[in-house]
């Protein structure tokens, strides 16, 4: 059994036929290679899927592709404009927050989700908000300072 | 990768024919709400549902609306995040939402739903306490036509409801907090500030009148098969004024009336330790808002 669907991702439409069982992470992975979303645990634990989806964060291993219909997905891919990073993620690099680089797209989209609702979030807020996402790297404060650096102004 | 297993799937755009597709297969469809707990025990394999009923299309489940008399209804596909975030909320039912807010981690809390949490009826559910200790009642929808519940009956063991086959959670109905009543919702869990599983979970509600206790509720989770009330611990409160020695006996109480299991996140006996710390400081934050003399 297959479904058709239409999932808004980074800025374009994208119909499709899948499977029920296929989840969004399968789908922008297999389907759209947006490989940019990694998969971890794929239980919902490891937070490294994470996509926003109408603009707020989601495991997007537990989210099915049929689920996602006509909703918009924004991954990693879709945060740079005109070859010009977004704020976040020009952060992340100016302050060293990426070691291996597997749980960064999440961490970089959800502090844009969080950027966007509150622009100078608190240090509490901040490490709620990313507490869904394990770095194996264990680079926690440089994440929590690039984060505060955008917050401070240096966002656009 | 972990793939799920094939299976039919439905999106159906009313209650009824939710209920007809639900009944049709006969406890081998599951409703799938926020998907967060079902699609993760689908992946490991502890069940193996032949179809999927999606309820996220059919309007009427969603929503928070205050009511006339100071009550509260929220729709069972309403998410947590939007329990945890609504002003509504947090005027008339905040423990509510203060339980909301150390359920799992922001990104799940943004696909979890409240009726996906109690449907699951997990032993350590973190909403559970705190509709027990305010009274709410559940509103169903099945082959026989709509029906009500005290949340209380809802829970039949680990996983298990007492719902039957087709039948559907539609909203949850909070009646009006008294004046002069606080309750709160504390969670012991492995990490700071909610995020994880709980160990141990105690909501308290009291409605105070001079210096003793008019009404007061207790109800923990992760304690024993289903979350459940602390009846024991609850008639301590009220058998005299209330002091801090009340409460801590009330406490010691609660945690022998409990009866947790030993599992691979802690002891039986610190799981009963963790009960007794839990609802003291539950009783003093109830305490202490209740005699801010609003609903809290």
């Amino acid at each position: 059994m297959k479904i058709s669907i239409d999932i808004h991702v980074n800025g374009e439409q994208y119909p499709a036929e899948v499977e029920p069982r296929t989840t969004l992470l399968e789908f922008l992975r297999g389907t759209l290679h947006l490989t940019g979303t990694k998969e971890g645990c794929g239980l919902g634990d490891c937070g490294t899927c994470i996509v926003l989806l109408d603009g707020k964060p989601v495991n997007s291993c537990l989210v099915l592709a049929v689920d996602a219909n006509g909703r918009r997905v924004t991954t990693i891919e879709g945060l740079a404009e005109d070859g010009k990073l977004h704020p976040v993620q020009q952060s992340f690099i100016d302050n060293g927050a990426v070691q291996c680089g597997f749980c960064t797209p999440a961490m970089i989209l959800t502090t844009k989700a969080l950027l966007d609702k509150n622009p100078d979030p608190a240090e509490g807020e901040i490490k709620q908000a990313l507490g869904g996402i394990l770095c194996r790297c264990g680079s926690y404060q440089k994440i929590l300072n690039s984060v505060q650096a955008v917050g401070k102004g240096e966002r656009k | 990768m972990i793939r799920l297993k094939a299976f039919s799937y439905f999106e159906p755009a009313s209650l009824k024919e939710a209920s007809e597709i639900l009944t049709q297969h006969k406890g081998e469809a599951y409703p799938l709400a926020g998907g967060t707990d079902l699609l993760v025990r689908m992946k490991r394999e502890a069940i193996r549902p032949a179809a999927l009923v999606n309820l996220k299309r059919i309007r009427e489940l969603n929503g928070i609306q205050s009511e006339k008399d100071g009550g509260m209804r929220i729709g069972a596909l309403t998410t947590i995040a939007d329990i945890e975030n609504s002003t509504v909320v947090h005027t008339s039912h905040p423990v509510l939402a203060q339980a909301a807010g150390v359920l799992g981690a922001q990104p799940l809390r943004n696909l979890a739903t409240i009726g996906g949490n109690i449907g699951r009826a997990s032993p350590a559910s973190d909403m559970a306490p705190s509709l027990m200790v305010l009274q709410a009642r559940v509103a169903t929808e099945g082959a026989s036509g709509p029906g009500e519940r005290e949340i209380d009956k809802v829970f039949a063991g680990p996983g298990s409801t007492t719902l039957s086959d087709g039948e559907i959670m539609t909203a949850f109905y909070f009646p009006a907090m008294a004046p002069a009543t606080g309750a709160a919702y504390l969670k012991m869990g492995r990490r700071s500030g909610g995020g994880d599983c709980a160990l141990v979970g105690v909501a308290a509600l009291l409605t105070l009148g001079s210096g003793e206790a008019r009404a007061v509720r207790i109800a923990m989770s992760s304690v024993g098969p289903t979350p459940r009330r602390a009846n024991k611990a609850e008639a301590v409160i009220l058998s005299g004024t209330i002091t801090e020695e009340r409460m801590r006996d009330a406490a010691r109480v609660a945690a022998e009336e409990a009866a947790p299991i030993t599992d691979m996140r802690c002891s039986a006996s610190y799981r009963k330790e963790i009960i007794k710390v839990l609802t003291f400081r539950a009783l003093q934050e109830a305490n202490q808002k209740a005699q801010g003399g609003q609903a809290t």
